[in-house]
């Protein structure tokens, strides 16, 4: 029990402790002075201690008789009122006591105090999860797959004991608390050295940079990856010191326009992100006939990105303000309707339409949306927006052809960006290349390894990759990328290794060549299967399987050792 | 004026002056030293370490240690008179050690009472 519990429980004690004493003293008073007969018919006056014991077994309710002789009238009467008064202060005692310990303020001490020690003895490397969701709970889930400690902080009681029912292993600490209050990031653990990153997803901008600024000022080395909804909150947050700051409806336009423009990068991406394998079917998306349903952030966004490719796609729109705006800004083509209006949708000739973009807030008439669209119209393209996780189920059993799940693109971005940095930077690399490179990658990836390659990162360091360090530390020992990747086995052959990145004092190699020399602190993205990674994990580790495949000779001391004498 | 700092002021003073009227007398005359004295300096003695209970500061830490060894004494010598004491006689050497326990326990009450007027005079309100 932590003190502070303990001084909440002493405290509210005085009152009852003070009225056992004094009713005590009260009764054992009484029985001092009222005289008794003995058992020869002589006066006598009880001791101290008998008076005293006598009433610690009848306040108790415990009752072993009237010792040390039977009592008198006079000592029967007066025995009889301080029973009531004893028992009735030991009773306002217990009640005390037990209504103390479902008092809500104690509970949470305890609670509380229990917290703080579980993230004291997480020895491991953990992120601070803020807020717990659907969302964040598929995070946790995929920060534990990945061998990283979760500490969750949330506002809600409820929320926590579902948290606690969902039974993590290793066990995920939650705390009930405001993150407006900065001791509450305390008790996570912010300016823990395992701690390496803190996910604040919340709907508020207020709050993700209330969270980013305390956080940065607690813990200056920590990762801190925010939701944002804006472009002009994203710079925001990047100044306030946010290292990952995530726009979920941007992602979704900057998807479309690879989609639109180059469909291998968009396949790369998928994968980078574990969603899909580099030889799923993607939608092209036609240059024609396209209708956007839903003007709001993210259909403005999408309706940029076809006009820029020279694409005008037909918008409707219920708000009437939001339709006199956009007219006023020159965008034409925006009706004002209902598209859930089956007349409305016929008069703008939907039965002609190739791509149908469902992009409301609103779950429900997302759906309604689909289904009278897919009324009239079969064979078009009908990609729609899902806001809530939970609606997934309903989602995939309507006829759409894409769905765009912004809280799914948070899971994975957030998870990758702590988890696999390079990855993460990998994407944003890609983001410059054209649809041809995009090409080239992706049929190299299948062609030498499979269709879902695993991506692996290795950093030359003492603790990851020791061999190579040691090998590397010595001056004129220089090894290139090709050593690497050959076999085990034989090594003449190879395995089937692509890098796909290097990282060196903020310099980045995309898709270094296998004469690229290694250097001590090179972060290295691979991709490869899993017996290449196995390989190249016992390389730069293991001092014989390194030598064998640095020589082509066992290491052997006894070798050395005949050879020389 | 603060009605617990009144209660509390009380029994921390009451607490003292009857340990103080137990132990004054000579100590090896069983007759100048009340039995119902101790029992009542014991009583007063446990109310003050109760009213002292819970406060966090460093002054109340160091009050309710005074009161927990004045409590200890106090017992301690009830003790010995109620196992010794059985047949109303006891020995001398013995009371001896029953008064020297109580003289402990007011040297912790005095502590107690002067550390409490400190903290008092330093208050503000």
């Amino acid at each position: 029990m932590n003190n502070s519990s303990l001084w909440i429980i002493l405290q509210r004690m005085r009152m009852p402790f003070t009225v056992i004493v004094i009713t005590y003293a009260i009764a054992m008073v009484g029985l001092l002075i009222i005289p008794g007969v003995d058992d020869q018919g002589n006066t006598y006056h009880l001791s101290i201690f008998d008076a005293f014991y006598f009433i610690s077994y009848t306040a108790t309710t415990i009752g072993f008789g009237e010792t040390p002789y039977p009592f008198t009238y006079a000592q029967k009467m007066w025995v009889s009122a301080s029973i009531y008064l004893t028992v009735l202060g030991w009773f306002y005692g217990i009640g005390t006591l037990v209504s103390l310990l479902q008092d809500k303020l104690f509970l949470r001490e305890i609670a509380q105090a229990k917290f703080i020690r579980s993230v004291k003895n997480i020895k491991e490397d953990f992120v601070i999860i803020l807020g717990y969701n659907e969302t964040t709970s598929e995070i946790i889930r995929k920060m534990i797959d990945s061998n990283m400690r979760v500490v969750v902080v949330e506002k809600d009681q409820q929320r926590i004991d579902y948290l606690h029912l969902e039974g993590f292993i290793p066990h995920v600490p939650g705390l009930v608390a405001d993150v407006h209050i900065a001791n509450s990031l305390e008790y996570a653990g912010i300016k823990s050295i395992h701690c390496k990153g803190i996910i604040s997803l919340f709907e508020s901008n207020l709050l993700n940079m209330r969270v980013t600024l305390a956080s940065r000022i607690l813990n200056p080395h920590i990762k801190i990856a925010v939701r944002s909804s804006t472009d002009i909150e994203t710079s925001n947050l990047l100044d306030a010191g946010a290292s990952i700051v995530e726009n979920p409806l941007q992602i979704i336009s900057y998807q479309i326009k690879m989609a639109l423009n180059s469909p291998s990068l968009f396949k790369l991406e998928n994968w980078l992100y574990n969603i899909d394998t580099l030889d799923c079917k993607t939608f092209s998306i036609p240059k024609e006939k396209i209708m956007i349903c839903g003007f709001g952030r993210l259909g403005k966004s999408l309706y940029n990105i076809f006009l820029e490719n020279g694409i005008e796609p037909v918008v409707i729109e219920i708000d009437m303000d939001v339709v006199t705006e956009a007219i006023a800004k020159g965008i034409d083509n925006v009706v004002c309707g209902n598209a859930e209006d089956r007349v409305l949708l016929e008069k703008l000739r939907i039965e002609e339409m190739k791509l149908i973009i469902v992009a409301t807030n609103n779950d429900t008439t997302n759906l309604s949306i689909v289904s009278t669209i897919r009324s009239v119209n079969r064979n078009a393209l009908v990609i729609a927006r899902e806001n809530e996780l939970s609606d997934f189920s309903i989602f995939s059993a309507a006829k759409i052809d894409h769905i765009f799940l912004p809280s799914e693109i948070l899971i994975h971005k957030t998870t990758n960006a702590i988890i696999n940095p390079l990855s993460d930077k990998l994407i944003r690399l890609l983001q410059s290349k054209d649809e041809q490179w995009g090409q080239q990658l992706l049929s190299r990836l299948i062609k030498t390894i499979n269709v879902n390659p695993i991506t692996f990162e290795l950093n030359i360091n003492k603790t990851e990759a020791v061999e190579l360090y040691h090998y590397l530390s010595k001056s004129d020992n220089s090894i290139k990328l090709n050593e690497i990747r050959k076999s085990r086995r034989d090594r003449q052959q190879y395995n089937n290794v692509i890098p796909l990145l290097i990282t060196r004092c903020e310099e980045d190699i995309l898709l270094p060549s296998f004469e690229c020399e290694l250097k001590m602190g090179d972060r290295i993205l691979f991709a490869c299967d899993e017996n290449s990674k196995d390989d190249i994990e016992y390389i730069v580790n293991n001092v014989y399987e390194f030598h064998y495949i640095i020589t082509g000779e066992e290491r052997n001391y006894l070798n050395k050792f005949i050879s020389r004498s | 004026m603060n009605l617990d700092k009144v209660i509390a002021g009380f029994f921390i003073i009451l607490a003292m002056t009857l340990n103080f009227g137990f132990f004054y007398g000579d100590a090896l005359d069983i007759n100048m030293h009340s039995k119902y004295e101790l029992f009542a300096a014991i009583i007063v003695n446990i109310i003050a370490t109760v009213l002292k209970l819970g406060d966090k500061t460093q002054m109340g830490s160091v009050l309710i240690a005074t009161s927990l060894v004045a409590d200890l004494q106090l017992i301690a010598a009830a003790t010995i008179w109620t196992i010794y004491g059985v047949n109303g006689v006891i020995e001398p050497e013995l009371f001896g050690v029953i008064i020297s326990l109580s003289g402990g326990a007011l040297l912790a009450n005095i502590t107690s009472v002067i550390l409490y007027i400190g903290d008092t005079l330093k208050s503000k309100r």
